[in-house]
């Protein structure tokens, strides 16, 4: 909770965004640190500004308050916003604990500081759930978590190993198959008031992704502790949602699972058969990701009959490759949704960017054995097989299991965990991406009663 | 390349006779006249075959009358969905073995079937110079494609256009296709002189003049070969006014091979290198193809011709160079010079013409083939209206291009310690970083950058484009002349 004062508190260290400094400068005084501020226009500007000015603080200064006095409420609002997202961070040292933030303002009313909060209390729990360690957050451990958003006026349902086999969910019953805690698919529901089908989230959520029978190499296998962020993403935006009373009903599915090596791992070669029923070859058992969320698009769009289904996923390195740890990946079947969904995170600093599925990539992933194969073969790709478009491969397998409904695919492997320190989040913090992006939305798009 | 002509919808004498048919529509009306001569073979057939015309679809009859090798009939899917250049294309695997072939387009505009013929000569095009043990049987024969037609004399008239965009697609096909050891950069500068018949003017410079226009980016890659830099600026003044207007500009990478150079790539897969002058190719054929068509348009050409080579005198890792802007360069990675030979000839292009706009096509990343695949090239613009006109040209001619995003966050990937910029920005976002580096070149000139490396080349045949090199860019540029730029 960041409150919000008319003055500082007693002992607290102001954070003053000042307009004389030029950008980029800071200048330290005692109890005060100044953070350069000319010129600075749009929200997410000002939303930087206020992740610098808590980044500029002295370590030692455990209380901030940052002084947004004389500043238009968007403006103050969104200071406090950049401000609050990078003053979270997730830590399991033993000390310093957490530093507190106050934000000084001359009108705490007009500051819609309430609507703020929600979306923040979405990210948060994201953030901490993405930032755990796997030994932490296991499929139980995250479970209990989602569970413990039914305080919060959110019905959550387990979907459990038995269900999931007369389900028939191939996919994600073979990734999470070879992990000591089995897999399942969590449904989160928000009733909203709208008398419409709910808009639908569906979430990769690998709370460790060794790469299975195909290990990934031991550098940098630590990050993978991550591979659930869009299950996180889906599953903090349920909690904004319910936060702030959202009229919109929606609904998240959660597909998690532990991808690991052990003796019922599922292997290259296997064929599964889907809770689509579309039979599928495995030729890499680290492309897990687009197994499990296809049983999730597929359920969600049977269950629920949604409005719009957006999946969200750290699903290939390829869109890393691409797009770099600046934007997204999209894809997706409809274009309308798509433009929403960019101009959505645009108005967020979520930023996404559209890639294409094309006709070859669809043909290559033509089986000869089942429906179709989960990925190209290593090797089968352009100068001497290294380069294979795996997103966009991705995506046209995703294609498959959505069915006809208007359906979006957000690849953000590359926009998970902030790369440095330029961004709101703080280098190595997990970013929530996604939270406020299918929060503004949802907001934007699906609320309103005359255009169910 | 076969001889076409339009002729009278009438019977052909001899040869092969190809009858496409729409779907849900009646067989064409030589099917007709042919059903007569020969007791209704022909709709007996299609209805033994279940031929419905849907795409793809085919029925091959064996010298139903004395007269004809065979026919075939050949479905074309729905008359609102026809493609007349795919439809085309996807004729001449029925009929390249025979030398002679009518194809029944009664029911098809003049203009069409012009387009259909385009389609049939760019899949029958095939580079024969290196195969000198084939049996005359096994070749392809075709040496003269008849297109019966009530509407002959249009598509006469729109016929010569289209074979000139051709012939430009074949030379930069040929040239695309042509190994390391035949065209090397100085023997690919002497094949653009060969536009001078088109009347394209042509200018050739070597290291020398380069190394006074200083050219330390372009002649730094070229400095561990053997086989000296060129220079090519082709200018085709078409658009007839004494003093030509600010003309169009293309640029082309011409890596005739690129063995990464010190930097050296992977073994598997480097002979795909002898096609990393594709984007120069193209332009050539570009070129060709507006001198050709007498387009009236005031255009020049400009490709950087060099061979990255690993030697004892190529540049290596660590290296700065001074580029001909002034600005200085790192070579972090030797392998990563398309953009150094691109940064060099598009100051050179904008200091000498101040074009209304530069576009450069280059086969420039390896990482826009895992971000895209192989049916969009990557595109890169610092002008919305631009990309869209050449999204827009590139739809109307097969040759597809997707807008990828550029901003702050990427090219900043490209601080250097010791100069101006890297030439590389990390893996991440890599065929950004590279687009960006190119753009600190372009002094905020209108400017668009395709980026070829994943649809110079292909993999398998498609309906106009047999496998290999693909001349990626002639007819999409050439489009973009056409649809504005002319009159």
């Amino acid at each position: 909770m960041i409150r919000l004062r008319r003055a500082p508190s007693e002992g607290a260290h102001r954070l003053l965004p000042d307009l004389e400094l030029p950008r980029g400068e800071t200048r330290g005084e005692a109890g005060l640190t100044r953070i350069g501020a000319a010129g600075t226009e749009s929200p997410r500007d000002f939303e930087a500004l206020g992740a610098r000015a808590v980044a500029a603080a002295p370590v030692e200064a455990r209380h901030l308050a940052l002084d947004t006095r004389g500043f238009p409420a968007g403006a103050a609002r969104s200071l406090a916003m950049g401000a609050a997202i990078r003053v979270h961070r997730f830590s399991l040292k033993s000390a310093p604990g957490h530093r507190k933030l106050e934000v000084v303002t001359d009108a705490p009313r007009s500051l819609g500081w309430e609507r703020a909060e929600a979306t923040l209390a979405g990210m948060a729990f994201a953030r901490d759930c993405i930032a755990e360690p796997a030994n932490r957050l296991s499929p139980e451990g995250f479970t209990q978590r989602l569970q413990a958003l039914e305080k919060e006026g959110l019905s959550v349902r387990v979907l459990d190993a038995a269900r999931l086999k007369s389900l028939g969910a191939g996919g994600l019953l073979a990734v999470g198959g070879g992990a000591v805690e089995p897999p399942r698919l969590v449904e989160i529901r928000w009733k909203g008031s709208l008398d419409a089908p709910p808009v639908a989230f569906a979430g990769k959520g690998l709370c460790f992704d060794t790469g299975g029978i195909s290990i990934k190499p031991a550098a940098g296998m630590e990050a993978m502790r991550a591979d659930m962020a869009g299950a996180a993403a889906c599953a903090g935006a349920m909690l904004s949602l319910a936060r702030r009373r959202s009229p919109c009903p929606a609904v998240a599915l959660l597909a998690i699972a532990e991808n690991t090596t052990g003796a019922r791992s599922y292997r290259p070669g296997d064929v599964l058969r889907m809770a689509s029923g579309l039979t599928v070859e495995v030729l890499d058992t680290d492309a897990e990701g687009r197994l499990v969320l296809a049983d999730a698009l597929h359920l969600a769009a049977r269950r629920h009959r949604p409005r719009a289904l957006i999946d969200l996923a750290t699903l290939t390195g390829s869109v890393i490759v691409a797009l770099g740890h600046v934007r997204a990946g999209l894809f997706g079947n409809d274009a309308a949704l798509a433009t929403a969904i960019a101009a959505a995170g645009e108005s967020v600093g979520e930023r996404v960017w559209p890639l294409p599925i094309g006709e070859r990539h669809r043909e290559d992933l033509r089986s000869d054995i089942a429906d179709l194969r989960q990925c190209a073969p290593a090797g089968s790709g352009a100068w001497g097989g290294r380069l294979l478009p795996d997103a966009c491969h991705a995506a046209a397998f995703l294609r498959e299991f959505a069915g006809s409904l208007p359906w979006a695919h957000l690849d953000i492997a590359g926009v998970d965990t902030a790369e440095d320190d330029e961004g709101l989040a703080a280098r190595g913090q997990p970013t929530g991406f996604g939270v406020r992006l299918l929060d503004a939305l949802v907001e934007r798009h699906f609320e309103d009663p005359h255009r169910v | 390349m076969p001889d076409i002509a339009f002729t009278k919808p009438t019977l052909p004498r001899s040869g092969a006779l190809v009858l496409p048919c729409f779907e849900e529509e009646d067989l064409p009306s030589l099917a007709q006249a042919l059903d007569k001569q020969a007791g209704g073979i022909v709709n007996r057939a299609a209805q033994a075959s279940a031929f419905k015309g849907r795409k793809g679809q085919s029925v091959l009859l064996w010298a139903p009358v004395p007269s004809l090798t065979r026919v075939i009939l050949v479905g074309l899917g729905k008359r609102e969905a026809f493609r007349p250049e795919e439809a085309g294309g996807s004729l001449i695997p029925h009929v390249r073995m025979e030398r002679e072939a009518t194809v029944a387009t009664e029911a098809i505009s003049g203009a069409e079937v012009a387009e259909m013929a385009l389609g049939a000569m760019l899949r029958n095009w095939r580079f024969d110079r290196y195969r000198t043990t084939e049996k005359p049987e096994d070749k392809p024969k075709l040496a003269k494609l008849f297109f019966a037609t009530a509407e002959a004399s249009a598509a006469k008239s729109a016929f010569p256009a289209l074979r000139a965009v051709a012939d430009g697609v074949f030379l930069a096909r040929e040239l695309v296709a042509e190994p390391a050891n035949i065209l090397t950069p100085a023997v690919l500068a002497d094949r653009c002189r060969e536009l001078e018949r088109l009347g394209v003017q042509v200018e050739v410079l070597g290291p020398k003049e380069m190394r006074k226009l200083n050219f330390g980016a372009l002649l730094g890659v070229a400095q561990g070969s053997a086989n000296e830099a060129r220079m090519v600026v082709m200018r085709w003044n078409g658009s007839g006014r004494r003093k030509p207007e600010k003309p169009l500009c293309f640029i082309g990478k011409g890596v005739t091979f690129d063995t990464g150079g010190i930097s050296i790539k992977p073994a598997a897969g480097m002979e795909d290198m002898k096609w990393d002058m594709a984007g120069a190719g193209a332009v050539i054929g570009l070129m060709a193809a507006l001198a050709g068509r007498k387009a009236k348009a005031d255009v020049v050409g400009l490709v950087g011709l060099v061979e990255n080579m690993p030697s004892a005198t190529a540049q290596r890792p660590g290296d700065v160079v001074t580029t001909a802007s002034g600005q200085t360069v790192e070579v972090i990675n030797t392998d990563a010079e398309g953009r150094l030979v691109l940064a060099d000839v598009i100051h050179y292009a904008i200091e000498r013409f101040d074009p209304q706009f530069v576009v450069d096509l280059a086969t420039l990343t390896g990482a826009i083939i895992i971000a895209l695949g192989h049916e969009h090239a990557g595109l890169f613009a610092n002008d919305d209206g631009l990309a869209a006109r050449i999204e827009a040209a590139g739809r109307a001619t097969g040759e597809l291009c997707w807008r990828m995003p550029m901003g702050e966050a990427y090219d900043k990937q490209l601080k250097s310690e010791i100069a101006d910029m890297k030439n590389v920005g990390g893996r991440p976002g890599s065929s950004i970083s590279a687009a960006h580096f190119i753009a600190r070149f372009v002094q905020g000139k209108p400017w668009a950058h395709l980026d070829i490396a994943g649809t110079a080349w292909s993999s398998k045949d498609t309906a106009t484009v047999p496998k290999g090199a693909t001349a990626f860019g002639v007819r999409l540029l050439d489009r973009l002349v056409a649809e504005h730029h002319e009159g």
